[in-house]
């Protein structure tokens, strides 16, 4: 059954490549130039066609037509930006949490965001009352954390500061799929939560998120949902 | 220009060796922070240096918004035939400076009103449906399975033509008994690209790196190369946005006796630029 979709896809699949060939337009993204090539008068090549009766024309106008270059518009939707906080870990401890978000502005109510942030877990309740027992060593106690989110703009507005300062502002929320590297295995992982965005100026924004990734451990005996909850305040610059 | 002041001339000559140390480490400090502060205050400066497109309101006025959003209350309102510079784009969003000096935002509806210095129409591309079937670049994110493990996925493409596309994806699994990462690139080609429901085909090659659960005997990582066809669907949404679901079955060449396949599956949210 499966090598038969195998095989079928594969079929359509040559069959619909040397389509590709027969293209002729094949830098469409030049169509929008284009387009406004198009749009614009041209140029007068050919003399208008003289009557028999009227003189010759004694002078030729040399009058070049002056070719404009229009300056690219730059793009300002790409965020970077770093973020220090507090992650608390579940049955671990809150421990302090920094790390990188990039973010792209789709349009002005979605924005797609990348975030990796690192922590490190404390002593869990049983390690303390236990003694000497050590549940995870050193290095599996490191907390990595990296996903993909989707965000939504809600509640823009302005905040002003006296009379003469307006930013624009506006709370988001974020929701998203990643992994968590910690206790020697790497887990997949749910995060959800809202934040908070100033913009002081065009190019630079700061943040305050809260945020909680979700998954799934087994590391004290039994298997539940952990819930760890994150919250970071952070300055990004736009590109 | 009689006398030259130097901050090193101000330390005392007579303090202690532990202060003088202390007072270098200042001014280090100073010096540093001297270098950081111009650097960050003319990094918007720099910007400005730049020249910038000159548009003509050719509508009875183009208004200008306190921010880059539809709430934005208007603050100013710039007369037909005069000129704003475009400082830059933020989304839907255009940024411009009008000849006295007001900055503000303008409308992507509104500048597609506005004219160049020629007279020609200001174009510019649009998140719309005829961007859908023709643009430049997507991006997207994806979750789905992985041969039966969870699998998160997120994918860049560049079209040649609106059919035919150089595609990469990178993704992570996250199974029972294996975890993973893998990338491919490959050619893709949207069948009817001017559809609001597109199907494609995909034929490509990638690595896949596995690192089986430790809990199991002779559990090694390994990284393989694989091979894959597919097919899927894009559905056009709204502004820059599409669904898309697509199928990938991968052969996984193995060093072992047999070779290995794997079914990916997976649905997600992308957007074109």
């Amino acid at each position: 059954m499966e090598t038969g979709i195998r095989i079928l896809l594969l079929t359509a699949l040559l069959a619909a490549l040397p389509g590709c060939a027969s293209l002729r337009d094949w830098s469409h993204q030049r169509a929008e130039r284009r387009a406004a090539e198009a749009q614009r008068p041209e140029p007068r090549e050919s003399e208008p066609p003289q009557d028999e009766s009227a003189p010759p024309r004694v002078i030729e106008p040399e009058v070049s037509r002056r070719k404009i270059t229009v300056p690219r518009i730059r793009s300002s939707n790409v965020e970077l930006g770093l973020n220090y906080g507090a992650l608390s870990i579940e049955d671990f401890g809150t421990n302090p949490v920094y790390g990188i978000t990039i973010g792209y502005h789709i349009t002005e109510d979605f924005f797609f965001q990348a975030e990796t942030g690192r922590s490190r877990g404390g002593r869990t309740s049983f390690e303390t009352l236990g003694g000497n027992i050590q549940l995870l060593t050193e290095s599996e106690r490191r907390f990595t954390y990296y996903d993909l989110s989707l965000g939504y703009n809600f509640l823009p507005g302005e905040a002003f500061i006296g009379r003469g300062i307006a930013m624009t502002n506006a709370f988001y929320l974020l929701g998203g799929i990643g992994g968590t590297d910690f206790a020697g295995d790497t887990k997949f992982t749910v995060n959800f939560g809202a934040g908070y965005r100033i913009v002081p100026a065009d190019w630079l924004a700061v943040h305050v998120t809260v945020q909680d990734r979700v998954f799934q451990s087994s590391l004290l005996g039994t298997t539940k949902l952990t819930n760890n909850l994150e919250a970071r305040i952070g300055t990004t610059v736009f590109f | 220009m009689a006398h030259s002041t130097s901050t090193t001339r101000s330390i005392p000559p007579s303090r202690s060796t532990e202060c003088r140390a202390d007072c270098i480490a200042r001014l280090r400090q100073v010096a540093l922070a001297s270098l950081v502060l111009p650097a960050l205050l003319l990094a918007p400066a720099v910007a400005r240096a730049r020249e910038y497109l000159q548009v003509f309101v050719a509508q009875p006025y183009l208004e200008l918004h306190t921010g880059p959003g539809r709430g934005y209350p208007v603050f100013h309102a710039v007369p037909r035939d005069a000129s704003v510079d475009v400082l830059f784009r933020r989304t839907e969003w255009f940024k411009v400076r009008t000849e006295r000096g007001v900055e503000g935002w303008a409308s992507q509806a509104e500048m597609l009103k506005t004219v160049l210095a020629d007279g020609s129409p200001f174009v510019f591309s649009l998140g719309d449906r005829a961007g859908f079937t023709s643009h430049r670049g997507e991006m997207g994110l994806f979750a789905g399975a992985w041969g039966g493990a969870n699998y998160v996925s997120g994918y860049a493409s560049l079209s040649f033509n609106p059919q035919l596309a150089l595609e990469g994806a990178v993704g992570q699994f996250l199974g029972r008994f294996s975890n993973g990462v893998t990338g491919d690139l490959g050619l893709t080609h949207v069948i009817v690209p001017e559809a609001r429901a597109s199907p494609f085909l995909m034929l490509g090659v990638g690595e896949v790196h596995t690192e089986p659960k430790a809990t199991l005997v002779q559990a090694t990582n390994r990284t393989e190369s694989m091979a894959y066809v597919g097919g899927g669907v894009r559905i056009y949404l709204a502004r820059r946005f599409f669904v898309r679901g697509e199928f990938k079955a991968h052969w996984i060449l193995t060093k072992r006796n047999r070779n290995e396949e794997a079914d990916e599956w997976k649905l997600g949210f992308a957007f074109f630029f």
